[in-house]
C-alpha cells in the first residue's frame, strides 16, 4: 500500500552497526526547582532495520529519553545529560549544535502523538512537508506515498481543514523527509480513533519494509506496541526493566511490572466477572510530594510488592423488571457552525437517537470521534439543551456527571473538602452531619482524609478522578454520567477507576451512562452496549453479544481494530465523515465492506430492528440499523 | 467573501456608533452655555444683527429638526461651518489632519519596532533586554507630555541634537500628495528635507510611543513564550530547522494575534495622546486645531474632529482584525 522508492541512493554504512545506542543513559529535568532524575541509565540499541518499541506509563521517562535521542530537551527544564545517546554515532547530548541539528535534518523523523497540536496551524501543509522535504515536487511525492488522496489540491490545505487520520499522515510524510535511518514515533495513534489507529499504524509498519529505516515506537499500550515491534522495552521509573523479543516479552514476562502491565491491560478476552487487577500501584499517590507527577519515588524497586485489590466483584445484571429509568424519543440536535473555510454550516451531533435506558443497568455509547457520543450524554445530563425530539428521565439533581480530564473539570482554587461540600448546599444538614457524609464519600472512593485540604494540582491523575467521583457520588444520584472517564489514564489507574465505578454502582444502585471509544472498556463496564456512527445508533444489544457477534459492519469493524500480537488489523477504509456533511442514507456505507445498491438511499437501514431471538427483558433484545440485519 | 461580509458588518457598525456619536455632541451643545452667535458676531454686536444671524443659522428652529439638519449634513459631508476660522470644518480637518497622522503612524512605527525588539530580547534572554525593559517601564509610567518635555530639555536643549517645534525647520517646504512630510520629500527627490522632518518627527513620536510600546510588546511576549513551548515548534526543530528559521517561520505568524488586537487598540489612544503631544511640540495638528477651537466653544469644529477620530478608532481595529484574520486562517471573521 506505500509507494515509496527512495528519493537517493541508500548508503546505510555496514549492516551491523545499529542506529541508534543508549548507554547508561541518566537524563535528570528540574522543575519548580526540583531536580528529578527521569532516565536513570538506560542500555539500548536499535539495529538497522528494526522496529523496538518501547512501552511505559506515564512518568516512566520514555519520552524524555526520545527526546534526549533528538537531542531536544527542554532547555527550561535545566536537562543534565550522562552517559551515551548516539544517532549514527553522533552524540545528540553532547555534540555541537549544528552537528545535532544535521542528524535530525538527515538521519531522523519524528512522528508525535496529537497531529493536531504538532502541525503549524498557520503554515499550509505541503511547505510544512516541503520545509523538510527540499521541495514541492518531493513534499507530493511524500504525500501521495503516505496515502493522501489527491496530495495537489491537499498541498494548500491548512492542518485544521484534515481529519485527525489525515493529520497523522501529513505527519509521517514529514517524518520519512529525506529519507531517515530512524523514525522515532511517540505515541502516534493515541489520538486517534480506533480504525484509523489500525490505518496509521499499517503505514509505520509499511515504512521499514519499503525504506528500511528503522523506527523508535514509544508506547502506553502494549497491544499497539505488540502489533508492529520486532523487540519490546519496558520502562519504569526511567530504567528498562525488561528487554526481550515482541512476542516473549508478552507471552512469557519475566519482571513482576511487565507481569502487571499484561494484567492491568484490557482487552476482549478480559473475564469481565472479577476486579481488574490494579498490581501497579497509583505511584504518584503513595508519594505525597509527587504533586502532579504520577512519578514513581526514586529508589523503589519497580512494583516487585505487586498489590492485587481484592474487590469482590460480581457482575451486576439488569434488573428483571424492565422499567425505563431514561427514555430518549427521536433525539436529534444541530449546531450553527463555521466550516474550514469559515462558512456557515449545519453540524447534525444526534440525528434521531431512541433509546430507553432500564433502571440499574450499565449502558455503554461506543463510537468514534463525531459520533455524537458526547453530545448525547450532555443532552441527557441538561448541559446541552439545543435538542428537538424528548428526553424523559428523573430531575437533573438526580443525574451526575464524570468528565474525561479530572483536572479540567475540578475548580482549581477549591480544595477537595470545599468542592464536596459545594454538592451539599442547600441540605438540611449540620456541620457535622456534612463533615460526616464529606468523609463517607472520601471513604467510598477509597482516598485518603489527607486529601481533604489539597488542591486539584496538588492530586495526581487517578486521584482527581477519584474526587471527581466523590463529588458526583456525595448526593447518590440516580444516573451516573461518564464521558470517557478512564482514557487519560495509565492503564492501571484505569482499572482502579473501572473498579471503584463497578463498587459505587453495586454499592448504590446506580444507573450508568458511559461513553467511551474504547470497546474493551465498554465491555468491562457495562451490560449493553450502544454503538453510534454519526449521530445514530447503529446497534445496540447485551455486550458479550454484540462483540462476539456483531451484526453492524461498523462493529465488527471496531471489534477487529482494537490492536494486540498477532491479530491482523483490518482493512477498513477511510475515515468518519463530518457531521458537517453525513452522507446519505446509512452513513456508513462510503467505507461499508458489505455496502448494497440501496444503502446510499436507504431509509429503512439507519431504523433499529430486532434481531435473533426475542428476548423476556427489552435490555437483552439485540437490535442493529443495516439493511443486512446481521447476514453477511 | 467572509472577510467582505465583516468589513461590511464593521462599516454599518461605524455608522450606528457615529450617529450616536452626533446625538451625544449635538445634546451637549444644546446644554451648554456656548452661544454660537457671540462666537461668530462677537460681543459687540446689536441685537437685530444677532436676531438675524439666529435666523439665518436656523437656531429659532425646534431642536428636532436642527438635530435632523446637522445629521442631513453630516451624511453629504458637510461637516458644518467653523465659527471661528470660517472655512468649513472639512476643509480645515484637511489641512490639520494629515500632520497628526504622520506624528501618528510615526509613533506606530517606533512603538512596533520597541515592542518586537522588547519581546524578543526578553523571550530569547538576550543581553541588554533588562535594559530595554526598564527604559520601557519607566517611559511608560511617565505621562506622555512630561516625557516630551523631558525630551526636550535633553535633546535640544542640553545635546542640540533635535530640534524643538514645527515638522520642518522652514515651513512648507514641500507640497506633495500625500501630506505626510517624510513622504512627500521623498517623492519629490528631496532626501535633506526628509531627514529634517525625521529629526522633527522623531521626539514627539518616541514621547508618543513608549506606552503602547510597552502594553504591545507585553502581549507579543506572552504570545511568544506560549508558541514556543507549543508541539509544532518541537516538529519543526525536529525538522533540523536552525533555531532562527524556527523563530521566523513556525513561532512569529502564531504569537502575533494578541499583539495585533492590542495594536489596533493603542492605535486610538495615541491619537488621543496625539492631541497632548501636539501642543508641546507645536506640531501643526488636529490637537493644536482642537486647542484652538475649545476656548471659543467652536462646536462644529470639536464635534468635527471628534467624528473623525471616532471613525479612524473604529477603521484601524477593523484593520487589526482583518489582518489577524490574514495571520491566522483558523479564524472566521
Amino acid at each position: 500500500m506505500l509507494d515509496l522508492e527512495p528519493a537517493r541512493p541508500v548508503d546505510r554504512g555496514p549492516t551491523d552497526r545499529p542506529v541508534a545506542r543508549l548507554h547508561d543513559l541518566r537524563v535528570s529535568l528540574s522543575r519548580n526547582s526540583r531536580r528529578t532524575e527521569v532516565v536513570r541509565g538506560v542500555d539500548l540499541e536499535i539495529g538497522r532495520g528494526e522496529i523496538v518499541g518501547v512501552v511505559g506509563q506515564s512518568g516512566s521517562g520514555k519520552s524524555v529519553m526520545s527526546l534526549a535521542l533528538m537531542g531536544l530537551l527542554p532547555a527550561s527544564a535545566l536537562p543534565q545529560v550522562s552517559g551515551a545517546v548516539e544517532v549514527d554515532g553522533v552524540d545528540m547530548a553532547t555534540a555541537p549544535e549544528a552537528a545535532r541539528r544535521r542528524v535530525r535534518r538527515l538521519d531522523l523523523g519524528v512522528v508525535f502523538q496529537d497531529p493536531m497540536t504538532s502541525l503549524n496551524p498557520t503554515m499550509r501543509i505541503g511547505r510544512q512537508v516541503a520545509e523538510a522535504a527540499g521541495s514541492p515536487a518531493e513534499a507530493i511525492r511524500l504525500l501521495r506515498a503516505v496515502g493522501i488522496p489527491q496530495p495537489e489540491q491537499r498541498y494548500g490545505a491548512y492542518p485544521h481543514e484534515l481529519s485527525g487520520g489525515l493529520r497523522q499522515r501529513v505527519m509521517i510524510a514529514i517524518a520519512i523527509a529525506g529519507d531517515p535511518a530512524l523514525i522515532i514515533a511517540d505515541e502516534p495513534t493515541t489520538a486517534l480513533d480506533v480504525t484509523v489507529q489500525a490505518q496509521v499504524l499499517r503505514v509505520l509498519a509499511g515504512l521499514r519494509d519499503e525504506l528500511g529505516c528503522s523506527i523508535l515506537m514509544i508506547t502506553h499500550d502494549l497491544g499497539v506496541a505488540a502489533q508492529i515491534a520486532d523487540r519490546i522495552a519496558v520502562m519504569y521509573a526511567g530504567e528498562v526493566v525488561e528487554e526481550g523479543p515482541a512476542l516473549g516479552v508478552l507471552e512469557a514476562p519475566q519482571h513482576p511490572y511487565t507481569r502487571g502491565l499484561l494484567r492491568a491491560r484490557l482487552s476482549l478476552e478480559t473475564e469481565r466477572g472479577r476486579p481488574l487487577h490494579t498490581g501497579l500501584t497509583d505511584a504518584g499517590a503513595l508519594d505525597p510530594d509527587a504533586g502532579t507527577d504520577a512519578r514513581a519515588p526514586s529508589g523503589t524497586e519497580p512494583a516487585t510488592a505487586v498489590e492485587e485489590a481484592v474487590v469482590e466483584r460480581t457482575t451486576v445484571s439488569a434488573p428483571a423488571r424492565s422499567e425505563a429509568i431514561l427514555r430518549l424519543t427521536e433525539v436529534r440536535c444541530e449546531f450553527a457552525v463555521r466550516d474550514a473555510r469559515g462558512r456557515r454550516a449545519t453540524l447534525a451531533a444526534l440525528r434521531g437517537v431512541t433509546l430507553d435506558v432500564q433502571e440499574g443497568e450499565s449502558l455503554a455509547l461506543v463510537g468514534e470521534s463525531g459520533s455524537g457520543k458526547s453530545t448525547l450524554l450532555r443532552a441527557v445530563a441538561g448541559l446541552e439543551t439545543r435538542y428537538t425530539g424528548t428526553i424523559d428521565g428523573p430531575p437533573r439533581s438526580d443525574v451526575q456527571m464524570v468528565f474525561q480530564d479530572a483536572g479540567a473539570s475540578l475548580t482549581p482554587w477549591l480544595s477537595t473538602e470545599a468542592l464536596l461540600l459545594e454538592r451539599l448546599r442547600g441540605r438540611d444538614l449540620s456541620r457535622v452531619e456534612r463533615r460526616e457524609r464529606v468523609r463517607e464519600a472520601l471513604d467510598r472512593v477509597g482516598l485518603p482524609e489527607t486529601t481533604l485540604a489539597a488542591k486539584p494540582s496538588e492530586l495526581s491523575g487517578g486521584q482527581r478522578q477519584r474526587v471527581a467521583l466523590a463529588r458526583a457520588t456525595i448526593v447518590p444520584p440516580r444516573i451516573l454520567l461518564c464521558d470517557e472517564p478512564t482514557s487519560a489514564l495509565d492503564v492501571s489507574l484505569a482499572a482502579n477507576v473501572l473498579n471503584l465505578i463497578h463498587d459505587l454502582r453495586r454499592q448504590m444502585g446506580m444507573t450508568v451512562l458511559f461513553v467511551t471509544h474504547d470497546l474493551a472498556v465498554a465491555r468491562i463496564v457495562s451490560d449493553r452496549l450502544a454503538v453510534m456512527y454519526l449521530g445514530r445508533l447503529v446497534e445496540t444489544g447485551p455486550v458479550e453479544k454484540v462483540i462476539a457477534e456483531p451484526a453492524h459492519p461498523y462493529t465488527r469493524a471496531l471489534v477487529a481494530a482494537v490492536p494486540g500480537a498477532r491479530r491482523e488489523l483490518p482493512v477498513i477504509v477511510g475515515e468518519p465523515a463530518s457531521p458537517m456533511a453525513p452522507p446519505t442514507g446509512c452513513a456508513f456505507h462510503p467505507r461499508c465492506p458489505v455496502m448494497q445498491d440501496e444503502c446510499p438511499s436507504t431509509l429503512e437501514g439507519i431504523q433499529l430492528v430486532e434481531i435473533g431471538p426475542r428476548a423476556d427483558v427489552e435490555a437483552r433484545q439485540h437490535r442493529v440499523a443495516c439493511v443486512l440485519r446481521g447476514e453477511f | 467573501m467572509a472577510r467582505l461580509r465583516f468589513i461590511a458588518g464593521r462599516l454599518a457598525a461605524l455608522a450606528v456608533l457615529l450617529l450616536v456619536l452626533s446625538l451625544v455632541l449635538f445634546v451637549l451643545q444644546e446644554v451648554s452655555d456656548a452661544d454660537p452667535v457671540a462666537s461668530t458676531l462677537g460681543a459687540n454686536a446689536s441685537q437685530e444683527a444677532r436676531e438675524a444671524a439666529r435666523e439665518r443659522m436656523g437656531l429659532n428652529d425646534p431642536a428636532p429638526e436642527r438635530y435632523l439638519d446637522y445629521v442631513g449634513g453630516l451624511v453629504t459631508g458637510d461637516l458644518g461651518t467653523s465659527f471661528r476660522t470660517r472655512h468649513p470644518v472639512a476643509d480645515d480637518i484637511g489641512t490639520y489632519l494629515p500632520a497628526t497622522l504622520e506624528l501618528v503612524l510615526g509613533a506606530l512605527l517606533v512603538a512596533l519596532v520597541l515592542a518586537v525588539a522588547f519581546a524578543v530580547s526578553s523571550v530569547l534572554r538576550w543581553r541588554g533586554a533588562g535594559l530595554v525593559r526598564g527604559l520601557l517601564f519607566l517611559g511608560s509610567t511617565t505621562p506622555t507630555f512630561l516625557l516630551g518635555i523631558l525630551g526636550l530639555m535633553l535633546f535640544y536643549r542640553d545635546l542640540g541634537w533635535l530640534p524643538a517645534s514645527g515638522r520642518l525647520s522652514d515651513r512648507g517646504a514641500v507640497d506633495g500628495p500625500t501630506g505626510l512630510v517624510v513622504l512627500d520629500a521623498l517623492l519629490a527627490g528631496q532626501p535633506a528635507v526628509a531627514v529634517d522632518a525625521l529629526q522633527h518627527l522623531l521626539l514627539p513620536a518616541l514621547a508618543l510611543a513608549v506606552g503602547p510600546a510597552l502594553s504591545i510588546g507585553r502581549v507579543l511576549r506572552s504570545g511568544l513564550v506560549t508558541t514556543l513551548d507549543a508541539d509544532f515548534v518541537r516538529t519543526a526543530r525536529a525538522k533540523g530547522l536552525t533555531e532562527r528559521r524556527v523563530l521566523a517561520r513556525h513561532v512569529m505568524r502564531n504569537s502575533v494575534n494578541g499583539a495585533l488586537s492590542m495594536t489596533g487598540l493603542q492605535l486610538g489612544f495615541m491619537f488621543a495622546g496625539a492631541l497632548v503631544i501636539e501642543s508641546v511640540f507645536s506640531w501643526p495638528g488636529l490637537g493644536s486645531y482642537l486647542g484652538a477651537s475649545i476656548p471659543v466653544s467652536d462646536f462644529p469644529a470639536i464635534a468635527g474632529v471628534t467624528f473623525v477620530l471616532g471613525a479612524i478608532y473604529i477603521a484601524s481595529n477593523t484593520v487589526a482584525d482583518v489582518l489577524q484574520g490574514a495571520a491566522d486562517p483558523r479564524i472566521a471573521l
